[in-house]
């Protein structure tokens, strides 16, 4: 096994593209750290209003013409572009641990997500066909045809920084749309990557556009006039308050993927074995950083010797999670992306102990492979005996802390689940197909997952989302992306 | 080294085709009358390399567990690059097919370990055991003749 190399040495800077150009940013400068090393990797700008409105001038001016380029033509661009992810492959992902600290497989992971995004888009041919009926009255005919609308902006977030934004971009471009991505300026060096890889595949200029920045940003596109749309990934409370709320007021459509608190429910006819590796990348990987972690365990049943059992496996198995640098290819977990969230775990789980709860495993101070600092590493934590009032078992931590419940049934686990404002990702581990399917049937989350512990839909199907979990009404990826990012213009016809 | 993530997993089965290849490469230099056989297995080491790799790049995604599938000691699945010093053919032979075993009992025990968890690569690990199965009466075959 190896250490992998580093694809970015020293200290990079970071340029917006516009127009088809790199160009750097009049705004303030921000350092870019790679958490797991403590190394600033690069120099990230917050880009100012003149810079958005640029972006957006050029993406405005580039859609009359690329709507006219033919749906085959923009597939081949596609088509090239995912070539190009697939020479890059490993480059890219490198990238991605080096800026956000997850390891390499879930790095490649995120690549291959992505990149699959790409693969469906390149299906917009017949993916955005429309529809016809002949003698809708006589000798009237009626047709659909599906419209690509003007510029759309596409905000990032900092947990996945390649992939996130490839559940929308390109089904924009493909449909006939030009795009300004926001990254986070936390992680901005996969979409500066992602957009050089654009501009090689042959995307004209102003149809891909990339400005760097923070809250000014997304400020700066939510109120832009010529901004006809928004899709965003982040937390609850600025997707609801800020985003959907801010995109109501201003007429554009939104999709917006916010926070969640998983539950995972354990049935005691689960396949053990298989369950508790499930249940560690469900709650660990990504150092727990996504929305469709688990973070709460359920165990159902009143057999305290199988929950003992099971608990024995998965703190177990937990306590000897290999923390370090996610290029070193023996570790399993990373650190998360600063010191600022991690402190914020660390403070939930000071929480979890005031409340009340059992603190089985101790992630505050873990072991750390190869010599990396500690400043952003969080270990794999364990609460039990956790209930549905206390902070850590409703609110959304966003670290690697498990907290678990027990229900005596099923029906009063899925009621716990309801009970969540959130409803993003719940699954159940079960080998009953009756448990599977009342659980699939009556539980308020819009992934579902029936033994499997990320919920996360391929690209052809919507990443759903409900409740708290998610605002607006279609979704990014697939079908919906295609309908999100068109309108429907009905043609009748008539001839004297 | 312990291997768990499927990362290292993949590293240890590219090393093992790279190790076992360079073994055919200098067996078919020492001994020339069966320089075919050795080179040709050499050549379709690269070929599970690329097998193994499609399969892992092709499948790996955030949601399955590719850092939890594998336990597995590195040091169990060592093997020795060239055939000994002055290694007479049947000496050499048997040290192929030993090394050849413990390659098998690493795709064999790997594909186990994540069989319900990694997608296609534990079926690809099964089916290039399969393949380098079919080498092992061809070394027996000839370490009878070499008797």
């Amino acid at each position: 096994m190896a250490i992998l190399e580093e694809p970015i040495k020293g200290v990079k800077e970071v340029k917006n593209y516009i127009n088809g150009e790199w160009v750097g940013s009049k705004g303030k400068i921000v350092d870019v750290v790679n958490p797991a090393t403590g190394k600033v990797m690069g120099k990230c700008p917050i880009s100012t209003q003149e810079e958005i409105n640029a972006a957006v001038e050029a993406a405005k001016a580039a859609f009359p013409e690329w709507r006219r380029t033919t749906p085959l033509a923009r597939s081949r661009i596609l088509f090239r572009l995912k070539g190009l992810l697939e020479e890059n492959f490993e480059e890219v992902s490198r990238i991605q641990t080096m800026e956000h600290g997850k390891v390499i497989d879930e790095s490649r992971g995120e690549t291959r997500r992505g990149i699959e995004n790409v693969e469906v888009a390149c299906g917009i041919p017949t993916l955005q066909q429309g529809y016809y009926s002949e003698d809708i009255a006589s000798g009237i005919d009626e047709w659909l045809i599906p419209s690509p609308l003007g510029v759309f902006g596409i905000i990032g977030p900092y947990n996945f920084p390649f992939m996130i934004p490839l559940w929308s971009a390109p089904y924009a471009v493909a449909t006939g749309n030009t795009i300004v991505i926001k990254p986070s300026s936390e992680v901005p060096f996969s979409q500066m990557r992602l957009a050089e890889l654009a501009e090689e595949a042959g995307f004209p200029p102003g149809v891909w556009n990339v400005v760097n920045g923070g809250r000014t940003v997304v400020d700066g596109m939510l109120e832009h006039k010529d901004i006809v749309g928004i899709t965003f990934v982040g937390s609850t409370p600025t997707g609801r308050d800020v985003i959907y709320k801010k995109c109501g007021e201003t007429g554009k459509r939104v999709i917006a993927q916010c926070g969640a608190k998983n539950f995972m429910l354990i049935m005691p006819d689960c396949n053990v074995k298989a369950t508790v590796p499930a249940l560690m990348t469900s709650f660990f990987g990504n150092a727990g950083q996504r929305c469709l972690a688990g973070a709460n365990l359920l165990i159902v049943g009143d057999d305290n010797k199988f929950y003992n059992s099971f608990m024995e496996e998965v703190v177990a198995m937990s306590s000897r999670i290999r923390m370090g640098y996610g290029l070193d290819e023996s570790i399993q977990m990373g650190p998360v992306r600063d010191k600022e969230k991690r402190d914020k775990i660390i403070g939930y789980i000071d929480i979890g102990i005031k409340e009340g709860a059992k603190l089985r495993l101790d992630g505050r101070k873990p072991k750390i492979e190869g010599g990396c600092p500690d400043t952003c590493f969080v270990g794999a934590t364990i609460f039990e005996n956790v209930t549905p009032s206390m902070r850590i078992g409703s609110e959304e931590i966003f670290g690697p802390v498990m907290s678990v419940f027990r229900s005596k049934t099923l029906e009063e686990a899925i009621q716990i689940c309801n009970a969540s404002p959130f409803g993003n990702g719940h699954a159940i581990f079960t080998q009953n197909g009756r448990s599977a399917r009342e659980f699939q049937y009556n539980v308020a989350s819009g992934n579902v997952g029936i033994n499997i512990g990320i919920v996360a839909p391929v690209a052809l199907f919507p990443f759903s989302g409900m409740k708290d979990s998610f605002f607006g009404v279609l979704h990014t990826q697939g079908q919906e992306a295609i309908r999100f990012f068109t309108e429907s213009k009905v043609i009748i016809q008539r001839w004297f | 080294m312990e291997i768990s993530t499927c990362s290292g997993a993949i590293s240890l089965s590219r090393e093992l085709e790279n190790e076992s290849a360079k073994f055919y490469q200098e067996m078919s230099k020492r001994f020339e009358k069966d320089k075919d056989l050795f080179l040709g297995f050499a050549k379709d080491n690269a070929k599970y390399v690329t097998q193994i790799e499609r399969a892992y790049y092709g499948v790996i995604t955030d949601a399955i567990e590719g850092c939890f599938a594998f336990d597995l000691n590195e040091e169990d699945y060592r093997i020795q690059a060239t055939p000994s010093k002055d290694a007479s053919y049947s000496n050499a032979l048997k040290e192929a097919l030993a090394m050849e075993e413990k390659i098998l009992k690493y795709y064999h025990t790997a594909a186990e370990q994540s069989k319900h968890l990694m997608a296609d690569v534990p079926r690809n690990f099964t089916l290039v055991a399969k393949k380098r199965n079919e080498r092992v009466p061809k070394l027996k075959a000839l370490l009878d003749q070499a008797k």
